[in-house]
């Protein structure tokens, strides 16, 4: 941060410098972009940044000043029709779009600050060809200029794409969902008929709020529990099951290596949701399993051992919490493990034989080898993709909404935030906004992920890569 | 209002006579209506003879420049497509000079508000949708008010009960579609007397006694509805769309326990759709409560024990209750921000009015809410509906309803029915909408 501070210090400081000592081309591109460059003869850059610099302006004044000055309010004007029964002709007024102004707002204050420092570089450019000329050494033409974007500017070249892409479709959404956060778009508040606004934080107070009807606080923290629960449960059950798997596959005396592989990467051939709504049927409370179960005594032994009541009629593998989220856990290492193994397969090909057949020579047995050897080895490998598991699993959405889509919870304070016990954050974030039109609620809880995961992945990952692990398996 | 749905049901025939007259030739309106009440039934290109209606609709054509687009969204099933698509060819035919590009979208009813509020101002200019989904609908501004007529008035033709339906805050916004989206009492006549089906306790006894399985689906607030509105108990929607809601009472309580004890019988089951139609086809199922929606699959599987009725009674402190339910509609609703509103209106005019509705009901098997075309439709369904129209409640209730009152179902089902959960519940549904 104060890294950050120092550096516009200095930039600004050599803006004035350049403002200073430079001569009357250098000054007058504080007006004209170009100037600096025509009165280095390096006409076409001139043109150029003219050129930019009239187009930036015009589409500041024309497109976005007129959203961008209504951004206080996100608009005041409703919309409002009048239709004309004999012409059969509707007329509605200038109305204002709370949402487009919100957009539009955002990419406007984004492209001023990007022009600003556009503006201060281009002077300080100047400036340098100022001394250039002034040191008699030579000025690139603008045919220079283009050759070195193949050259010494290469990176340049090869970054301009990728940065817009994460601007366009990773800072703007995010800025805008954060500001949604802010606003009281909701149901009854739904652009482009009717205007949102800004009404600060209280978004954020009720979502740590418990009473007896605003059950958000009660909610968000067994929704988070259970989401943190199942990410670091999925990622580990999969990732030791495939491990164990690929090293069955990959012993020795196993046959048929590569059918047994195959047999098992055909579980991900079949599009996953296919599976989990199969699975979900099979399950669900009058589904075959249940039926199977009932007639082979399985439902009566849970009666006896105590799981379920005597009234009971049907195991609740998917309708009853406990019993869900085992459930879930188990689908999930299911359909999970054939992506590990895959992954574990690879690593394990690749484990240097020296230090497993010097451990054999030193007598290690089977089990020490896996667990002195392999796993660490597999460990160091595979940890940053481990994390990124754990965050991906944290966004399982698939698997969790499509086995208990039709989960019907009994307690009260859950349903009355619209959660069910087998909710991530995700899926509870995805029912308040497909079902219930909650905008404002689901980006609080966009965020609150959004912290945890990024939190999470940053302890984790500056922990594992300043770590010097790495010289143990040089 | 409901006495107005049976009345209006039991002089449909005249109703309907007396207009078809009226529509086609209304210059000697109540002599020919007379005269002509046994011969034709609605002329479909029949327009209203009010000069400014025609004149709109030539003002219309004469502002109309190049091709007209209308999306059009209904549901997915084949039949409703193809009666849609021939709706619409015959809509195009009648306006020669006009050069049409009707395109049919297939979205399913139940997803219809989702998909239209996706994006108001790309999604359809025309859409079905049912009755639930109008409030949503006018909430976000999507629905164009009903501001005129042209064709016909459907305070005439079609039923008091639908016509008010469509209707929010006073404004017209969806123009009457089908009358038969509510639920009754389905049963196999084979296996069960009249007297079997009167009432929950008798119905679960004898399923008891078969051996089969009879139910409703209590963890859904749409059929939880009809138990404690049966009992007595109300629900209603507030101005700022909360809801008022005394299931906690002493009545709403008595009512949750005869329910659990209903439920608790093995007979009893709450199946969801898929379930349902699953253990139907297994002839496990002998009595459910559904809809039209369902009309061929029970008919399928009773054969012909096939029948229908108005729903069970329930004891409550002794006393038996008849089960109330509430009554559904479709509407053709015109979105706000279509490209050309005067069409789309008259398209919408064109797929609701008696002789489309006809179409429609003999594709699908549809109710109809056009009381002439309503005289002329008649199955065990649609008469079950009509037997329960006296029971039954138009749908307005506000957001926060759905969560708990599901909640409060699976609790019914769990026998975990206790005052604290029937007081959460209620605060649940009655909780504040927060601006």
């Amino acid at each position: 941060m104060k890294n950050f501070f120092s550096k516009i210090g200095n930039s600004l400081k050599e803006f004035g410098q350049a403002l200073a000592h430079g001569d009357i081309w250098v000054r007058l591109s504080l007006v004209i972009m170009g100037a600096g460059y025509f009165g280095r003869k390096q006409i076409m850059r001139g043109i150029l940044m003219t050129l930019l610099q009239v187009g930036v302006l015009a589409s500041i004044v024309k497109v976005f000043m007129p959203y961008m000055a209504k951004l206080n309010t996100l608009g005041t004007v409703q919309r409002e029709e009048i239709f004309d029964p004999l012409t059969m002709q509707k007329t509605v007024n200038d109305y204002d779009n709370s949402l487009l102004i919100l957009l539009y707002g955002i990419i406007g204050i984004l492209v001023i600050i990007a022009f600003i420092a556009l503006y201060i570089s281009n002077i300080k450019t100047t400036y340098k060809i100022y001394k250039l000329q002034q040191q008699g050494e030579h000025i690139n033409t603008f045919k220079d200029d283009v050759a070195s974007f193949k050259n010494e500017r290469f990176h340049i070249t090869l970054l301009t794409l990728p940065s817009l892409g994460v601007i366009l479709i990773n800072v703007i959404p995010i800025l805008f969902m954060v500001c949604i956060a802010f606003t009281n778009y909701d149901e009854n508040h739904q652009p482009p008929t009717y205007l949102f606004t800004w009404v600060g934080i209280k978004n954020f107070v009720n979502l740590f709020t418990t009473s007896q009807t605003i059950t958000f606080g009660y909610a968000f923290i067994r929704v988070l529990v259970w989401t943190l629960i199942w990410a670091v449960l999925a990622t580990a059950t999969t990732f030791l099951g495939g491990i164990l798997l690929a090293q069955f596959i990959n012993h020795e005396d196993t046959h048929f290596k590569s059918m047994w592989r195959t047999l098992f990467v055909i579980t991900i051939g079949i599009p996953q949701f296919v599976t989990l709504l199969l699975i979900s049927k099979m399950f669900g409370d009058n589904g075959i399993v249940n039926t199977f179960c009932a007639n082979v005594g399985i439902l009566d032994f849970f009666k006896n051992i105590g799981l379920l009541s005597p009234g009971d009629a049907f195991i609740p593998f998917l309708s009853k919490p406990g019993w869900v989220h085992v459930s879930i856990i188990l689908v999930n290492i299911w359909v999970g493990i054939p992506y590990q193994m895959l992954i574990a397969t690879g690593i394990l090909m690749n484990i240097p034989s020296d230090q497993i057949e010097s451990a054999k020579i030193d007598g290690a047995n089977k089990f020490q080898i896996f667990w002195k050897i392999t796993m660490p080895y597999v460990m160091f490998i595979t940890g940053p993709s481990l994390i990124q598991s754990v965050i991906a699993n944290i966004n399982n959405f698939n698997v969790i909404y499509l086995l208990t889509s039709n989960y019907k919870t009994a307690n009260m304070a859950m349903a009355n935030s619209h959660a069910v016990e087998p909710d991530l954050l995700i899926t509870w974030l995805f029912r308040l906004t497909n079902e219930y039109s909650n905008f404002k609620m689901a980006s609080v809880i966009g965020i609150v992920t959004f912290i945890i995961c990024a939190a999470l992945s940053l302890l984790t990952f500056s922990r594992m890569i300043s770590s010097d692990k790495e010289g143990v398996y040089r | 209002m409901k006495k107005k749905i049976v009345s209006a049901l039991l002089v449909s025939t005249m109703v309907a006579t007396a207009f078809a007259g009226c529509g086609s030739t209304a210059d000697e309106a109540t002599d020919s209506a007379q005269t002509q009440s046994t011969t034709e039934t609605a002329d479909s290109t029949a327009q209203e003879t009010s000069g400014t209606s025609e004149d709109a609709i030539a003002n219309l054509i004469a502002a109309t420049d190049g091709t007209v687009n209308i999306d059009l969204w209904c549901s997915e099933t084949e039949e409703y497509q193809t009666v849609m698509k021939k709706l619409c060819d015959d809509f195009e035919a009648q306006y020669p000079d006009v050069d049409f590009n009707i395109t049919l979208g297939a979205v399913s009813e139940a997803d219809m508000k989702d998909r239209v509020l996706e994006d108001v101002e790309a999604a359809a200019d025309v859409f079905v949708f049912p009755d639930d989904q109008l409030e949503a609908l006018v909430k976000a501004g999507a629905l164009n008010e009903v501001a005129a007529q042209y064709t016909f008035d459907m305070n005439d033709t079609d039923t008091p009960a639908t016509v008010e339906a469509g209707q929010y805050n006073g404004k017209q916004y969806g123009y009457p579609f089908t009358a038969s989206n509510g639920y009754f009492l389905y049963y196999d006549s084979s296996q069960l007397s009249d007297e079997d089906v009167a009432s929950w306790e008798a119905l679960t006894a004898k399923a008891d006694e078969l051996g089969k399985e009879v139910g409703c689906e209590i963890a859904n607030g749409w059929y939880l509805y009809g138990f404690f509105k049966g009992a007595g108990c109300e629900l209603s929607e507030n101005e700022d769309q909360s809801n008022n809601c005394d299931w906690n009472s002493a009545t709403g309580l008595a009512a949750a326990e005869s329910l659990q004890s209903i439920a608790a019988s093995n007979s009893f089951k709450s199946y969801g759709n898929d379930d349902l139609l699953a253990n139907l086809n297994d002839g496990k199922v002998i009595a459910y409560v559904s809809g039209t929606w369902n009309v061929n699959a029970f008919s399928d599987a009773y054969g012909d024990g096939y029948a229908a009725t108005k729903l069970p009674t329930f004891d409550v402190d002794g006393k038996a209750c008849q089960m109330a339910s509430y009554s559904g509609y479709k509407f053709v609703g015109v979105n706000a921000y279509a490209e050309n509103t005067g069409w789309s209106m008259l398209l919408a005019e064109y797929l609701t009015q008696a002789s489309s509705q006809e179409a429609v009901y003999e594709a699908t098997g549809e109710g109809p809410s056009n009381t002439e075309a309503l005289s002329s439709a008649s199955s065990p369904a649609l008469d079950a509906l009509a037997m329960q129209s006296e029971f039954a409640e138009l749908q307005r209730v506000g957001g926060n309803y759905w969560s708990p009152a599901e909640s409060l179902g699976k609790n019914i089902l769990d026998g975990k029915v206790s005052q604290q959960v029937l007081d959460d519940a209620v605060a649940g549904i009655t909780q504040a909408v927060t601006e």
